[in-house]
């Protein structure tokens, strides 16, 4: 949508609720609003040049010296807009969605919650209500997702036998529980390992068994960490593989960490394969055995010939 | 000039919902600067068409009408309050808090922004909003995709689109697509509705989308069928499974990614037969072969001899 039209509706929106509570600080609004303080305090000055009429006292009013001086919000002379106008489509259909993903991710009690709130949502929208959405996440199971939830609301302690993918291995552990969030479609948990002391995060799908404990979670020192970029991030430290890629790369970016090197005349690319595991690079190479092959390090390339060459025995033998 | 004209929407919105008689067009533009300012008639008419435009694309109906048609008069417009205003919504602590917490959902500035003023319209109502009052896992949404906007944009206003379409390793083709609905399965998205010169309904992936996606008519321009289900539709995306399980030896410990959805069915000190299902040959055969000698296939043979082609190719023995 056109970023005036998004302007159009957030205005629309900020007249009648500025009147209901009169006296809010720009910076609340502005968060409410997703948009930064400077852009608030600009949309309340075209505000001031609008109104029912162009008449004294028809024209929208704010104070500005207690906008500018003290940062409160005093909106006057909007009598003619008292109420909301309708969601409309694009802000319901936005809306309706990001239930759908919370209700996703959710467990237990909680899923008729969202699913009431959805109806409610979905009635006023009526003929608005638009283009069928829908979002699904990663299959977790019902029971392991549950329990990791009561684990959070309650603030307990959780006992997790843990299934470590990128060595291949299972884990016991104990772990006091921060939150659950999705990423790319999966759901983690953060959580402090008091194995690992300090923060980890776990797939919820690769949770192969989880207990409550009666212990309550106890106060750690962990520093928060930023998803912002993603759980896997790429920095200049990380380690990587030089692949060779046989035909389109975008295939490859779709699902990995990848960088293009080089793409060469006979269609096929030398690229940076990142990963912080050499066994899980080896597993990753295999698994697209045919479409790309290692260039180096010499390691991994003899890892790889060497993993499937003992597997070709088996099938020999 | 966005600001320019951001101000001569909302003065149109605000006098055509503060008026209760239908204006004619000659007095909105007597009430409102900018339109006053248009150099003709002319320049106005079109001006204002194009403004009437925008707010039913904002979802703000315009009425057009008169008083006393049978004296002749001219027709005007106003924006019907009953119509266009919110009504009261009940919504309970805990939904209010859900709503609340929806909000958060977006990592897409557009959106979220869109999600936020329909929660600040809900409190405008004097819903109170506590997202505090909830503990729920927090998923995000997030769009990479070049041509998500504008796949968004057309499957909400019903606008149908043109597009090239390029599945892996294939030539690009163009579609001409009425598109119904928008699917985010595991973090990709799709979108589903009807592919006009293959005369059916097709689900695209929005990131295989290439270039620009180009409008193909107006807004509304089509209906879509009733109970159109994207969970539905995206069920077709997966082959059906087979009915006989891949019969898998696995190292003592080791294959987790299999082990979690298999069955053990014979159990060993070195290592167990584990049967697992099989939705999709290749993607199995791909798994299999990353696990290298820790996992064999025992059967079928088709899985087999897959995992032997492709094991063969990683050991230089093509």
């Amino acid at each position: 949508m056109a970023r005036s039209q998004n302007q159009v509706l957030r205005m629309l929106a900020m007249v009648p609720y500025l009147q209901s509570s009169n006296g809010l600080n720009v910076r609340d609004v502005a968060r409410e609003l997703g948009v930064t303080p400077k852009q608030l305090t600009d949309d309340l000055k075209l505000l001031m040049m609008t109104g029912a009429g162009e008449g004294g006292g028809d024209l929208i009013d704010v104070d500005l010296t207690a906008l500018e001086e003290e940062g409160v919000i005093h909106l006057r002379d909007a009598d003619f807009m008292t109420r909301p106008l309708r969601i409309s489509g694009q802000e319901g259909a936005a809306l309706v969605v990001a239930l759908r993903t919370l209700r996703a991710s959710a467990s237990g009690d909680q899923i008729a919650i969202i699913d009431s709130a959805l109806a409610k949502i979905e009635a006023a929208l009526g003929s608005d209500a638009g283009a069928p959405v829908d979002v699904v996440l990663d299959e977790v199971d019902a029971g392991i997702s549950g329990t990791v939830a009561q684990a959070v609301a309650q603030g307990r302690r959780l006992a997790l036998t843990y299934a470590n993918e990128t060595r291949d291995e299972q884990s016991e552990r104990q772990v006091d529980p921060v939150r659950v969030f999705t990423e790319r479609g999966r759901m983690y948990l953060e959580a402090w390992c008091l194995r690992a002391e300090d923060i980890r995060f776990f797939r919820l799908d690769r949770v192969i068994s989880a207990e409550l404990t009666d212990e309550h979670v106890a106060e750690h020192d962990a520093d928060p960490v930023d998803l912002s970029e993603g759980v896997f991030t790429v920095g200049p430290d990380t380690p990587f593989a030089l692949i060779k890629i046989d035909g389109a790369v975008d295939w490859l970016a779709e699902y990995y960490p990848v960088e293009v090197v080089e793409e060469h005349a006979d269609g096929t690319s030398t690229a940076k394969l990142f990963g912080s595991d050499w066994g899980w690079l080896c597993r990753l190479v295999l698994r697209n055995a045919g479409l790309i092959s290692v260039l180096e390090p010499a390691e991994l390339k003899a890892q790889v010939t060497d993993s499937a060459r003992a597997a070709l025995a088996a099938y020999d033998g | 000039m966005a600001a320019r004209k951001t101000e001569r929407l909302m003065n149109l919105i605000f006098l055509l919902l503060a008026t209760r008689q239908f204006l004619t067009k000659s007095q909105i533009r007597q009430s409102i600067e900018a339109y006053r300012e248009a150099p003709s008639v002319q320049a106005f008419d079109r001006m204002f068409e194009r403004d009437k435009e925008e707010l039913r694309e904002l979802g703000i109906d315009v009425e057009l009408g008169s008083h006393d048609p049978l004296f002749g008069d001219e027709q005007g417009y106003r924006i019907l309050r009953s119509n266009a205003e919110l009504e009261d919504i009940d919504l309970t602590r805990d939904e209010a808090a859900v709503v609340g917490l929806a909000t958060q959902v977006w990592q897409h500035a557009g959106l979220a922004s869109e999600s936020s003023t329909a929660l600040v319209k809900l409190k405008s109502l004097g819903i109170e909003v506590d997202t505090e009052a909830l503990r729920m896992a927090e998923p995000r949404l997030s769009t990479a995709e070049p041509a998500f906007d504008a796949v968004w944009d057309a499957t909400v206003r019903r606008v149908p689109i043109t597009f090239a379409y390029a599945r892996p390793g294939r030539e690009a083709s163009v579609r001409r697509f009425q598109p119904w609905g928008i699917l985010s399965w595991r973090d990709r998205w799709y979108v589903g509705g009807f592919d006009l010169d293959r005369e059916a309904p097709r689900l695209f992936r929005v990131s295989r989308i290439q270039g620009e996606v180009e409008t193909d008519g107006k807004p509304g321009s089509y209906e879509v069928p009733e109970g159109t289900d994207m969970r539905r539709v995206a069920q077709s995306l997966f082959p059906t499974p087979r009915e006989e399980p891949a019969v898998l030896r696995i190292a003592a410990g080791r294959a987790q990614s299999l082990r979690r959805r298999g069955q053990v069915t014979v159990p060993g000190s070195e290592h167990d037969v584990v049967e697992v299902r099989i939705d999709s040959l290749g993607e199995l055969a791909a798994e299999v072969a990353s696990y290298g000698p820790d996992v064999v296939v025992q059967s079928p043979e088709d899985l087999r001899a897959r995992v032997v082609t492709m094991l063969r190719a990683a050991a230089g023995e093509v």
